[in-house]
């Protein structure tokens, strides 16, 4: 039987890189294959080649046994290859039926026949056991649902072949059962699955064979059940896999950041921030988690000043900074990795020597009374470079022209060489490599150790679990539960930030 | 209040309308005119609102591709001109297909400026507002001043469509409305604006409502061109033809314009004038947010910012001096009033005390004067729409990537 997918020397280059290096990869019908990578190995190019959204410069791709070329995702499609995007191809304030018919509408005369197209989506979801309501609008859906449209639409072309690009990056525990439980009932049904993610134990769980990538090459086809997740890592990384966790405690005693019982309202009037108090003291880590939009984006930014409090104090050091403006609180040492860095941590068109002075505008070095430092602001910049391992040829590139890592670390830099009392962290390493991930662990550990206290928010509970000398659960708005992260694993905490673990008590 | 919003969207807005009637007929009574549900006020306002509804359907095409279309102002004078020109040489239909020609070539420009080269869309519409007027003049300058009655600026006169009356329904709503019934009585007057002399044109620009509504929501070119304001990457990655389903959204956005400026021509002015529009292409757009981006919003839309306009041509005349207009700051006053209520029993305290105040300045402003200021007419659509925007936003739900930017392959 000819495999469902073989890729044979796929190379594609872009100006200056090679994004695949002569890839060689297998896949056989009605398996699981998972693709494994750093951040930047050139998995997604990979998968664009394969879905017809780039093409290749070289090398042969066969589905079926079928030598193919395609030159847009039509083509794909009609070979029998869907794809699930990372950040879901949805339009919001369409319904699931919309969403699922879009591009191959049936119709009479031009008309759209909803009856047909309700029929058939009914019937494929129950050959595939997925169900879902076809006028549910897709802004009412949780994001676990919402994939699951993604997938439905992707069945209701009839693919034979799905690609997942980084399917669990949204999903809490709970919801990556879910969607595991539908993947293997994919493949029962006769699916072939092509899974692309970097957590090892998920990949370890899902998949019957694993591909990984590294640096634009194929290391290595394992299948799954001969394969522990350190061999992966070493695979993937060539090297033993960073941890987060942060050894001995340095937490004191001394109070560094106290919010007293905040309250901050949405438009509505209803309370997104319930009622929060919490402590961080000098040397700790306090560890936020929750499914985002339980609260936490308006937590940090009223502690950050960018939103109005309704009620409640917020204590810097003793210091009652509640009514103080950003730039009064972030002089007084307030430092902040926002969590979308291009759209609030950096200015993508300016270089990085502006982009360094960014929140620290107003101080040396960057700044000479009136005027802006050029010469300053560039030595110090030039300094975080060097100490923080940013990857670039000079302070004088705009900042769009980094990866994302090294994006994150100059923020990082940027931060931490103002030597803040006090760190919000949000998502400091969401979206960038294993190596700049663990680049930015080192130094949020070596901060602690020098005193700092570290407000962090994340999504990634393993890196909670191992940052964090504690960690407080937001659920609904409020602090529900104090945990000691010696003491619990991911499953666990994810089962209280849904509640969950909540219901026996309330 | 689920019923209400559980109800199709023909029937909220006819309910609306019975009670806004009502309305109308009490206050009527109170100030002592009876020009607010005259049967002439509502066929001006129809008359009146027609260029609106064109506009603002075409502003929902477009808006609804993804593309902002602030030209919608400058393709309508593309229109005028056109439409005079097309009556000039071959009669009404002439200059029907002439000036939707005529705008969608101003569509077409602003596709190829916004989708093509990603033209900043506001820039671009601007710039075709500012070309069209220019344009029409010089081809004035060229055709229309060597012809006997035109000159640089305005052509000779031309025929409209003619009118027709339903037969039977007219009679019957003239039989009801001369039992003077209260409220009945006063439904009935109005309503027989609506089927009586009503012009062919008029009948064309209301059947493109229900048109556009079945082409956006039902067909398969109609969801494609929805995904462009949507989600484009979305569309793209199913094979969607995202550019072109935006230049269809565009072109057809101009040609409703162009239609619309055929219709001042033919129906209200009888002839091409320069300036001639009057800014209607920008209430078309406020119609377009007022009716929360749907066809039969639109309509709505255009029917209430008109309503002060018809009202006006009646009440600013020889015989009268706008008492009636007067009479609608107390309308104002108790749909505001009417609001404050709806937002305090939702908890916006904020909404209900901004409301409150714009309700009593609109009462303090009606016991104050004997008759209304002649420019308030001209200024009510905006108002309106700001109040709304105030009150409604978090409920309106435009096209979400209306105005980005979209390039293929780039996320």
């Amino acid at each position: 039987m000819a495999p469902a997918i073989e890729l044979i020397g796929i190379t594609k280059r872009f100006p200056g890189v090679i994004a695949n290096d002569n890839i060689n990869l297998t896949v056989a019908e009605g398996e699981i294959h998972a693709i494994c990578g750093e951040n930047g190995a050139g998995k997604s190019t990979l998968m664009k080649i394969l879905y017809g959204m780039q093409p290749a410069d070289e090398g042969v791709m066969r589905v079926f046994g079928e030598e193919v070329t395609f030159s847009s995702p039509n083509d794909a499609i009609e070979r029998g290859i869907g794809m699930v995007h990372q950040h879901l191809m949805l339009a919001d304030q369409m319904s699931v039926i919309e969403n699922v018919i879009l591009g191959s509408e049936p119709t009479k005369r031009g008309v759209i026949d909803f009856d047909a197209a309700k029929a058939h989506l009914a019937e494929v979801g129950r050959a595939y056991g997925l169900t879902v309501d076809p006028d549910d609008y897709i802004d009412t859906l949780e994001i676990g649902e919402r994939q699951r449209v993604e997938i439905i639409k992707v069945l209701y072309r009839g693919a034979k072949i799905l690609i997942l690009d980084e399917p669990t990056a949204v999903l809490v525990p709970q919801e990556v059962e879910e969607l595991f439980n539908n993947l293997r009932e994919l493949k029962q049904d006769g699916a072939t699955i092509i899974f692309i993610d970097h957590k090892l134990q998920e990949v370890l769980e899902i998949s019957d064979s694993i591909t990984v990538i590294r640096r634009g090459k194929t290391v290595a086809t394992v299948a799954a059940s001969e394969v522990t997740a350190g061999d992966l890592a070493e695979l993937m990384v060539g090297e033993e896999l960073p941890s987060p966790e942060t050894g001995a405690s340095t937490v004191t005693t001394d109070v560094a950041l106290a919010v007293t019982d905040l309250t901050v309202r949405d438009d509505d009037g209803r309370a997104i921030v319930d009622n929060v108090s919490l402590q961080v003291h000098r040397g700790e880590i306090l560890g936020v988690a929750g499914i985002e939009g339980n609260g936490q984006s308006e937590l940090i930014n009223a502690i950050v000043g960018t939103y109005a409090a309704e009620t409640g104090s917020i204590e810097m050091a003793g210091r009652d900074i509640g009514s103080a403006s950003v730039r009064e609180r972030r002089e007084g040492g307030l430092g902040y990795v926002p969590q979308d860095r291009h759209r609030e941590g950096l200015l993508l068109d300016a270089p990085l020597w502006e982009n360094a002075a960014l929140g620290h505008q107003t101080a040396a070095p960057y700044s000479k009374g009136f005027w802006v430092d050029r010469p300053g602001s560039r030595s110090q910049t030039q300094q975080i470079r060097e100490e923080f391992d940013v990857r670039t040829p000079n302070v004088d590139v705009s900042a769009r022209a980094l990866s994302g890592g090294n994006q994150q670390k100059l923020i990082i830099g940027r931060e931490m060489t103002a030597e803040p009392a006090v760190l919000i962290a949000a998502h400091p390493t969401r979206g960038i490599d294993v190596g700049a991930q663990a680049d930015v662990w080192n130094q949020i550990r070596q901060a602690r150790a020098n005193g700092l206290a570290t407000l962090l928010i994340s999504a990634d509970l393993d890196e909670l679990i191992g940052l964090s000398d504690t960690i407080v659960v937001m659920y609904h708005g409020r602090l529900v539960a104090t945990l000691d992260p010696a003491e619990i694993d991911p499953r666990t905490l994810g089962s209280y930030m849904t509640g969950a673990a909540l219901k026996g008590d309330a | 209040m689920s019923w209400f919003t559980n109800l199709p969207s023909w029937a909220r807005w006819s309910l609306a309308a019975a009670v806004g009637m009502f309305v109308l007929t009490v206050v009527q009574r109170v100030s002592g005119t009876d020009l607010l549900t005259e049967e002439g006020t509502a066929q001006a306002m129809l008359r009146w609102s027609i260029p609106i509804l064109l506009a603002g359907l075409g502003g929902l095409y477009s808006e609804r591709a993804g593309i902002v279309n602030i030209g919608l102002e400058g393709m309508m004078i593309l229109g005028t001109w056109f439409g005079a020109w097309g009556a000039l040489n071959w009669g009404p239909w002439g200059g029907l297909a002439a000036g939707l020609v005529g705008g969608a070539l101003g569509g077409l420009l602003h596709a190829v400026a916004t989708v093509s080269f990603g033209v900043d869309q506001i820039i671009s519409g601007v710039g075709i507002n500012i070309l069209a007027p220019a344009l029409t003049r010089f081809l004035s300058e060229r055709v229309f001043s060597g012809e006997a009655g035109g000159s640089v600026s305005q052509s000779p006169r031309v025929d409209g469509f003619g009118n027709f009356t339903v037969p039977g329904l007219a009679d019957f709503l003239g039989t009801i409305r001369d039992q003077e019934i209260f409220w009945i009585s006063d439904v009935a007057g109005f309503s027989r604006g609506f089927v009586a002399e009503m012009s062919w044109f008029t009948l064309i620009g209301l059947l493109t409502v229900p048109l556009s509504g079945w082409l956006l929501w039902k067909t398969r070119v109609g969801l494609r061109m929805r995904i462009c304001g949507e989600n484009p990457n979305a569309g793209e990655s199913l094979g969607v033809n995202i550019y072109g389903h935006k230049y269809l959204g565009v072109i057809i956005s101009g040609g409703l314009s162009g239609l619309a400026g055929a219709f001042i021509v033919l129906e209200l002015a009888g002839l091409y004038r320069g300036g001639q529009t009057l800014g209607r292409g920008f209430i078309g757009l406020a119609a377009l947010v007022f009716g929360n981006w749907r066809a039969i919003g639109v309509l709505a839309g255009s029917l209430v910012f008109s309503y002060p306009f018809g009202l006006s041509l009646v009440d600013f005349n020889a015989e009268s001096s706008g008492g009636a207009t007067r009479a609608l700051l107390l309308v104002i006053a108790i749909a505001l009033a009417g609001v404050m209520v709806w937002a305090q029993r939702s908890g916006k305290r904020g909404d209900a005390i901004l409301a409150g105040l714009f309700a009593a300045i609109a009462l303090v402003w009606y016991l104050g004067t004997e008759t209304a200021a002649a420019w308030l007419p001209n200024t009510m659509p905006y108002a309106l729409v700001l109040i709304v925007l105030l009150f409604a936003s978090q409920r309106l739900r435009g096209p979400r990537t209306a105005g980005l930017p979209y390039r293929r392959g780039e996320t």
